[in-house]
């Protein structure tokens, strides 16, 4: 038998006791993104479908249906490419439009402000390389529209986060249907997000990282969520 | 493999898939990549047999599947090193002395970071490399040494599984890696904060190649090429 001290430490407690210790890793948080699905009226397992079917999912709008594969295979390619990069270039634009506009309503303070201020350049330099990588075949920026979130730091802070995950979770739905090139220009980015939405979990008290594994989001089920919150005028 | 091993995969086996991947994104993902249902994928898991090895005897491809083998298996020793990072911390009692929500954030990490060993252990099978022996040479032992280098090695880890995303003959995979990549990235900003970092300090994450990463692991000198001795009589720290 081989073990070390230290294994020889952890003995007869097994790694769960170890790491969870009086702590409970299972405690629930309830995720912007399980709002949306339910919302949505999704149920759990259409949810869990899972990121090589997501492009694919039924019930698309119109809008997207050059997102599905056609006859279910899903082969990558450089149109196939410019669709999802216009796709996921949208989710930039209303982004770095929503952090533009907290920091102009002058409602945010402190950390929040600091943050609004960092990720919204850095959403800036999203929507610049995504607008590069598509060159003349980048989607016009959008007329966008927030009303009154702006006006109160949480309200704010909550709608930046729900953006932030479901940008995160419309990459790695994305993830299957990219080129190699087309996901060596936004691997770089997905992460990005990530950190934000962690940055402002934590902010708001919440589990920055509340899964092992993030999920994946349908571009229907993204796209579905944009109109109802209605920043994208139509 | 010690018993002491199987005994803690055996613990993780029945608890962490289910309770730490509470949404089970990446099985799901993965099981989809091989025609499975999530439930077959589990039952595999739980069996041990490797996923992707029975996908290599199935495709055609099998180079280039050997190539993702390949680089998973990268991977999966990152995983093996930063989840033996966190429990040596548990184990030394650095964990428990730290600040509540600091604690919290250190025993997070480990959880998933075990988690993702499982995980990628699972799809490679009987083609997953052993976990190497570590030696931390004491880093896990102070606090700030600790916090530092959990720091160095979330933003690390994030750099690896940007370079290796494209880089996947089977296109499932990538979108699989891209839901730990999203992980490690609030891993590497929950830590940066807790450090007292600024959580995101790039507008795009750098991605490191695999030679760059073997590089910087090779300088921590935390993955030893044999334990010094076999079997010690006496436990050097008796906490």
């Amino acid at each position: 038998m081989l073990y070390t001290v230290r294994e020889r430490k952890g003995n007869g407690r097994t790694i769960r006791e170890r790491l969870r210790g009086g702590h409970d890793l299972r405690r629930e948080d309830e995720g912007h993104v399980d709002a949306v699905e339910e919302r949505a009226g999704l149920s759990r397992s259409d949810v869990l479908k899972g990121v090589v079917l997501a492009a694919g999912a039924a019930s698309a709008p119109a809008t997207l249906a050059v997102l599905r594969p056609e006859s279910g295979s899903a082969a990558a390619s450089p149109a196939r490419d410019r669709q999802i990069l216009n796709f996921l270039l949208l989710l930039e634009y209303v982004q770095e439009g929503l952090y533009g506009h907290g920091v102009r309503s002058g409602s945010l303070t402190g950390e929040l402000a600091r943050l609004a201020n960092v990720a919204g350049e850095q959403e800036r330099a999203h929507v610049a390389a995504l607008e590069r990588a598509l060159g003349a075949s980048a989607r016009p920026r959008p007329a966008l529209r927030f009303g009154s979130v702006g006006s109160d730091p949480d309200r704010f802070a909550r709608a930046a986060l729900e953006l932030e995950e479901t940008a995160a979770a419309a990459y790695i739905g994305q993830g299957a249907n990219l080129t190699a090139g087309a996901i060596a220009d936004v691997a770089g980015i997905v992460s990005v997000e990530a950190r934000h939405a962690a940055w402002l979990r934590d902010l708001a008290g919440r589990l920055p990282a509340p899964r092992a594994a993030d999920r994946a989001q349908s571009a229907d089920v993204v796209t579905a969520r944009l109109k109802e919150v209605g920043y994208v005028v139509e | 493999m010690s018993s002491n091993d199987n005994a803690a995969s055996d613990a993780v086996a029945g608890t962490t898939v289910a309770e730490i991947d509470r949404d089970e994104a990446f099985l799901e993902a993965v099981a989809d990549v091989y025609g499975e249902t999530r439930a077959a994928f589990v039952r595999r898991l739980a069996v041990g047999s490797g996923v992707l090895v029975a996908a290599l005897a199935a495709t055609p491809e099998a180079t280039a599947a050997n190539r993702d083998g390949k680089i998973l298996n990268f991977d999966l020793v990152f995983e093996y090193l930063q989840s033996s990072f966190y429990l040596d911390a548990v184990d030394v009692g650095t964990i428990r002395r730290m600040p509540r929500e600091k604690e919290r954030w250190a025993r997070v990490l480990g959880a998933h970071e075990v988690a993702h060993v499982r995980i990628l252990k699972g799809v490679l099978g009987d083609k997953a490399v052993k976990k190497p022996f570590f030696d931390f040479h004491g880093v896990t032992e102070s606090e700030a040494e600790f916090t530092r280098t959990a720091v160095a090695m979330e933003d690390l880890t994030v750099a690896l599984l940007a370079g290796q995303a494209p880089r996947f003959a089977n296109r499932a995979l990538t979108a699989a890696v891209f839901s730990l990549l999203t992980v490690e990235a609030r891993h590497a900003a929950w830590a940066r904060r807790i450090a007292g970092f600024v959580p995101v300090d790039k507008s795009i994450d750098g991605a490191k190649p695999i030679a760059a990463v073997r590089r910087v692991v090779a300088s921590t000198r935390f993955i030893a090429a044999r334990p010094r001795t076999r079997r010690r009589r006496h436990p050097r720290f008796t906490g």
